[in-house]
């Protein structure tokens, strides 16, 4: 039956995102497709919020009369309602937010940042270009829906970005009488539990999802830091909620420390490469050749590494070789006071909460013979898509989604609205440059920079990663062009020198995420000699190479044209660049000008089809993630729900009584009940974690494996809820059977309290989080699956 | 089995799939049993029992069980699903041929969808070409070998009229196709294949009350329970698999070290499935068509042998062709579907291995071993259960009817087996709670 049921799953696919997203009365459908069939698929229809502009320009003079202190008035009435707004209130608060941010922060928000709030306050996705002024739009949307006593959180997706904007609008919240309040990296318990429970709170994605994570251990109701979800709103939306979405955050704890595998570090550290172990093209994996296998197995002996009987040696040997070879000192690690210490790869410094999972720590620090410290174990994950659906009300801004509006339909329920730019954008988009090799793209790219360079016209150039950015910044300034190199290492450093990069002059080499959130103004942030460098054309914008999707494409030449400036971008590309490599069919047989460029369309096409299918690919991920989560979520649920009981009701102190009926009233009798209850508590929460956490690494493990049930013509996704299911019947039972068992060994401590720790009950001494981008074995087995998959359905 | 259909009846969410799938399957019968205008289906009802006498194994049954018997009937949708399997098919072995197919086909949704696009397309117009021969053959009374004459079920020939027929039966065929994707969208199972499956079960109780009309109770029931013995076997073939454990030896897991009993390759016995049944069968009505354009002269000798040997169905060269062809196809089909050499680099370059066995070439070695040795059975079993009906005509004197052909059980347990293992997956993301406490 296979050889149809490719093409007719996909068919049916591609029609499914489209009947479930209307409400059923029909007469509204109808109207919905008209509307639809004329306009940009996926958009909000504007024109409810375009006929509120006038009345809202027409309280202006009225408002504008008030003083202060009658203003704040006029917006904390607004809160004596409750959500949604009536058009008269929504009126009422744009008028008042528009006056209230002329007077906090001299900036009087146009009309179309208007649409955007009154967009935001429906729910919806606001897709605005850079430099229309997204952050202020959201703010007047989180004090509307904050002064309606609903509590906001901002996602942003950096901590200096949350900071930023939170102090930014302070004044403007302030005068419309709501709280702020921002979380960073370093903040404390104290300092979260207070800034989560402000009306409104600024937070990177990753910061809310640890600390949600985080408090899904907690062993007592205070410990807990975020309040119930309600609204989330979301900047960079299609960044967080597409390109994050498919990343779990994942939570670890200190298990046992382990021994350190000298023995192995010294073996692989003999292999030769080429002859004794390969690394894939992406640098991503490391395999023994042959006759790496026989030296391996030689020195330790004359065992077989993969003997059936005993397959724990192996291991060993991967992780050693992993550490020795895909890991390099100052590039992934560096050694400090005899610690090794994570440098975060997309971000170029060093991550104090991060260590590699499952052993690779350990082999590591065996690599550099430092002392070996606890390993982790992974405690629990989330992805960024079950953090965001928590919230009952989501919503957000960015400056490209419509592109990705299927997806935000698809996985999120949400729609997007284009609110059109303030001012025409009369940017120059011109084609893309091809090339046949890298060395002449880098050539071409180099010499344009020169010859723009020459009339003063400011270049950002947008690369696509931290080493080909040095690269290429060495390179020019070989060429004798200066340039400031920009690659996410430090946010706030960088927000000041992209806000420079439309200097007369001024030359910016920057990777994909360096400097977001911070407009680029022609003439430099004090727009001192903005004349002359909008004579000289504005700002040039090159793309070192296309990114794996054309909206990432956009936001770069987005940073160009703001707010109806001159300026331009251009895209050079070659076939030597990984997307084409490794998405296009053939990068063979072109026919190249002189200086190496090529110029045939069909080629040029290629380029457009390898970013399509990377876009694919990145879609598939995304999706398999999002399933094979949904059984994952219904079980940790029950779980959480579990745990709920015990935290808030003492449900573990009430099974233990009958349970252990005689320890328990032993030792109430000894120590009284709240203590027993204390006790039983973290008992039981003790072994629900524990459980939980062994769970999960057989999912991990199942998951890993899955797609091999495909060549035998079987759902991978059926056969991991078949294979799942099983596992977790009787968990709830197992955990407490677990519970009983420690709980009947208990005894009174010293200090005449239980003592828990006694019986093997302890909290995890430290946790750390990574995310999985940076765990370096899951990477590329998504792919794999896709590729299985294609093959088969090819064939069948 | 039916635990798990009870459970998804308790399931509101499942229900509803399931009830909506058989509203469009009652639907589906419904059309098959309506003429299509111009069609006097009485006067064919009537004669249809001296057809079905004259009717032989092969591809005319064939195309008959796909149609769900109802080609006979010109009935609206008499086409069935056959248009859109064909297309399917030859849109797949396009993309193997054609760049520009096969590069959409890497582009993800978007391409897809183009190619699915494609498929419907092609299967209209395929869908056109059947109906107009059809109705062609129906003109000129070829339709029932001569037995009816034309005008008895064609009452009114006038152009108008054949046109209006082939136009209904294509908007049929479409129809169908759009079933098809409702019940994989809205219901359960995959639609095309549920729509097969009600083709090849509608004929059952028609063939089993002939066999009791015409057979003595005795043989009525050896040929029950031999069915059902049939059934049971081939269930427990499509379900026998050798499971080759497979480790990722990349993690180190606290405690617990996982694995071998959740990662493992499930090579099928039959792991070619029906489609070597298909492509034999496909391949065997050659000589049928080749006769058909030399025309049946007798005096030819090429004629004579493909007449003596290939046609019939019942005859000892023909069956041992058909088996062996099928046991060919199985091979090739598998070798093709899967690469013992590509399965193994990959797991070689994700880290896993069989446990006792070297990864690269070792590995695919091993699994092209155990692989040969699957389908070595496999396809012996596969030819033998293809061969029963003819089989069963020759040897049991069961002259027409035996209902349990080979390639309707294949599709029948094929399809059940899908369908209710999806329903139990259904169950299991769904109705968690209610299974565990």
């Amino acid at each position: 039956m296979g050889l149809w049921a490719g093409a007719i799953e996909t068919g049916v696919r591609e029609r499914t995102g489209v009947s479930r997203r209307y409400p059923c009365v029909v007469f509204g459908r109808m109207a919905e497709s008209v509307r639809r069939l004329l306009g940009k698929p996926g958009a909000v229809d504007l024109r409810p919020y375009t006929k509120l502009l006038e009345s809202i320009e027409a309280r202006e003079p009225e408002l504008r009369e008030l003083t202060d202190a009658e203003l704040s008035e006029k917006a904390i009435e607004l809160g004596n309602a409750e959500l949604p707004y009536e058009s008269t209130d929504l009126v009422e608060l744009c008028a008042t937010g528009r006056e209230a941010a002329r007077r906090a922060l001299g900036e009087r928000p146009f009309d179309v940042q208007l649409l955007g709030v009154m967009a935001l306050l429906d729910g919806h996705i606001a897709e605005m270009a850079t430099g229309e002024g997204k952050t202020l739009s959201g703010a007047l949307a989180a004090a509307g829906f904050a002064l309606r006593g609903k509590r906001v959180h901002i996602l942003s997706v950096n901590d200096y970005l949350a900071r930023r904007d939170a102090e930014w609008m302070r004044p403007l919240y302030e005068f419309m009488g709501v709280t702020v309040s921002w979380i960073g990296e370093e903040s404390t318990r104290e300092e979260r539990k207070t800034a989560y429970g402000a009306e409104i709170a600024y937070a990177s994605v990753s910061e809310l999802g640890f600390d949600v994570l985080r408090d899904r251990m907690a062993t007592h109701e205070d410990e807990r830091v975020v309040p119930e979800p309600e609204i989330a709103l979301i900047d960079e939306a299609d960044s967080v909620l597409v390109d994050e979405a498919r990343v779990p955050l994942v939570l670890a704890g200190a298990a046992e420390s382990t021994e350190a595998d000298l023995e192995m570090a010294e073996i692989v550290r003999t292999l030769k490469p080429g002859a004794h172990y390969e690394v894939d093209e992406e640098g991503r994996n490391v395999q023994l050749t042959d006759a790496g296998i026989d030296a391996v197995e030689e020195k330790l002996g004359d065992v077989d590494l993969y003997d059936e009987n005993d397959t724990s040696v192996l291991p060993r040997v991967n992780l050693a070789l992993h550490a020795h070879v895909l890991l390099q000192r100052d590039v992934h690690y560096v050694v400090r006071d005899g610690v090794v210490r994570l440098i975060n790869e997309s971000r170029g410094r060093i991550a104090l909460l991060q260590r590699w999972p499952d052993g690779l720590q350990a082999a590591v620090e065996a690599k550099e013979r430092v002392d070996v410290s606890e390993t982790g174990e992974v405690l629990d994950s989330i992805t960024v898509q079950s953090l965001v659906v928590r919230y009952p009300t989501r919503c957000g801004m960015t400056g490209t989604a419509m592109a990705v509006a299927d997806q935000l339909r698809e996985f999120y329920e949400l729609e997007v609205a284009v609110i059109p730019p303030n001012k025409p954008n009369i940017r120059v988009d011109e084609k893309n440059r091809l090339y046949a090799t890298r060395e002449e793209k880098e050539d071409a790219l180099v010499a344009e920079v020169a010859s723009v360079h020459e009339s003063g016209r400011p270049i950002l150039i947008g690369t696509q990663d931290v080493s080909e950015s040095e690269l290429l910044a060495k390179r020019l300034a070989e060429e004798g062009l200066e340039c400031v190199v920009l690659n996410a290492k430090n946010d706030a450093d960088e927000a000041a020198i992209i806000a420079e990069a439309g200097t007369y002059g001024a030359i910016t080499v920057s990777t994909q995420m360096a400097g977001r959130g911070t407009d680029i103004r022609l003439g430099g942030s004090e727009m001192g000699d903005r004349d002359r460098v909008v004579e000289a054309g504005g700002l040039y914008v090159m793309g070192f190479g296309r990114y794996p999707s054309s909206r990432l494409d956009d936001q770069l030449r987005g940073r160009a044209g703001r707010q109806g400036d001159p300026g331009s971008s251009i895209f050079f590309v070659s076939l030597d660049d990984d997307l084409v490599a490794n998405h296009a069919p053939e990068t063979r047989g072109y026919t190249a000008e002189a200086d190496g460029e090529i110029t045939d369309p069909a080629w040029r096409g290629m380029v457009d089809h390898a970013q399509r299918v990377a876009e694919s690919q990145i879609l598939d991920i995304h999706r398999n993630t999002w399933r094979y989560n949904q059984l994952i979520d219904v079980q940790r649920s029950v779980v959480l729900e579990q745990r709920e009981e015990v935290l808030r009701n003492e449900l573990g102190d009430r099974q233990l009584a009958v349970d252990c009926a005689a320890t328990h009233a032993e030792l109430v009798e000894e120590v009284g009940a709240e203590e027993v209850a204390r006790a039983a508590r973290l008992v039981t929460l003790y072994y629900l974690d524990r459980g939980w956490t062994e769970h999960n690494a057989f999912l991990a493990e199942l998951r890993e494996g899955i797609h091999l049930r495909f060549l035998g013509r079987r759902d991978p996704l059926d056969e991991f809820n078949r294979d799942a299911v099983p596992a977790f019947k009787g968990f709830l039972d197992e955990a407490r059977v677990r519970a009983a068992e420690a709980f009947s060994e208990l005894e009174v401590g010293e200090d005449g309290n239980i003592d828990v720790t006694s019986v093997g009950v302890k909290r995890p001494s430290m946790t750390w989080t990574y995310m999985v981008h940076d765990h370096p074995f899951s990477s590329a087995l998504e792919n794999m699956v896709g590729k299985l998959k294609g093959r088969a359905r090819a064939g069948g | 089995m039916l635990g798990a259909f009870v459970r998804a009846f308790r399931t509101p969410d499942l229900r509803n799939k399931l009830l909506f799938t058989l509203f469009i399957l009652t639907i589906f019968r419904l059309g098959s049993v309506i003429p299509a205008p111009g069609v006097n289906s009485a006067a064919i009802r009537d004669q249809m029992e001296q057809v079905q006498a004259a009717d032989d194994a092969g591809i005319y049954a064939l195309v008959n069980l796909f149609s769900g018997g109802a080609l006979l009937q010109l009935a609206v949708f008499a086409l069935g699903i056959m248009p859109y399997i064909t297309a399917s098919i030859i849109i797949n072995l396009l993309t193997v041929v054609i760049p520009r197919l096969e590069t959409l086909k890497k582009e993800g949704q978007a391409g897809q969808g183009k190619i699915t696009q494609y498929t419907r397309y092609l299967t209209l117009a395929l869908a056109v070409l059947q109906a107009t021969s059809i109705v062609a053959m129906a003109r000129t009374g070829q339709l029932f070998q001569g037995q009816i004459r034309p005008e008895t079920y064609l009452p009114d020939q006038s152009i108008l009229t054949l046109v209006t027929i082939v136009f209904v039966m294509t908007a049929g065929t479409g129809i169908i196709m759009w079933f098809g994707e409702l019940i994989t969208e809205r219901g359960v199972g995959n639609g095309m294949s549920l729509l097969i499956f009600t083709q090849v079960i509608a004929v059952f109780p028609s063939s089993i009350m002939g066999l009791w009309e015409e057979q003595d109770t005795w043989l009525f029931a050896l040929i029950c329970v031999a069915g059902l013995v049939l059934i049971t076997g081939v269930v427990f073939m499509e379900q026998a698999q050798r499971r080759i454990p497979v480790q990722y030896a990349k993690r180190m897991v606290g405690r617990r070290m996982y694995g071998g009993s959740s990662t493992y390759i499930p090579l099928k016995v039959n792991q070619a499935g029906i489609i070597p049944v298909i492509f034999a069968s496909s391949l065997l009505y050659l000589p049928q068509l080749a006769i058909g354009l030399l025309g049946e002269d007798s005096s030819n000798p090429v004629v004579r042998f493909l007449q003596e040997y290939f046609v019939g169905g019942t005859h000892p060269v023909y069956m041992a062709t058909f088996f062996f062809l099928i046991v060919g196809f199985a091979f090739f089909y598998v070798a093709i579907t899967f690469n013992p050499a590509e399965v193994a680099e990959n797991m070689k370059k994700y880290g896993g291995f069989i446990p006792g066995i070297r990864p690269g070439r070792p590995t695919a070695e091993y699994l092209d071993f155990v692989l040969t040795r699957l389908t070595t059975p496999g396809s012996l079993y596969l030819g033998l259960i293809a061969l029963l009906p003819m089989i069963a005509l020759g040897t049991a004197g069961a002259q027409q009817g035996f209902p349990f052909g080979g390639t309707s059980i294949l599709i029948m347990v094929g399809v059940g087996l899908d369908t209710v293992k999806q329903i139990e997956s259904h169950l299991q993301q769904r109705n968690y709670e209610g299974f565990l406490r």
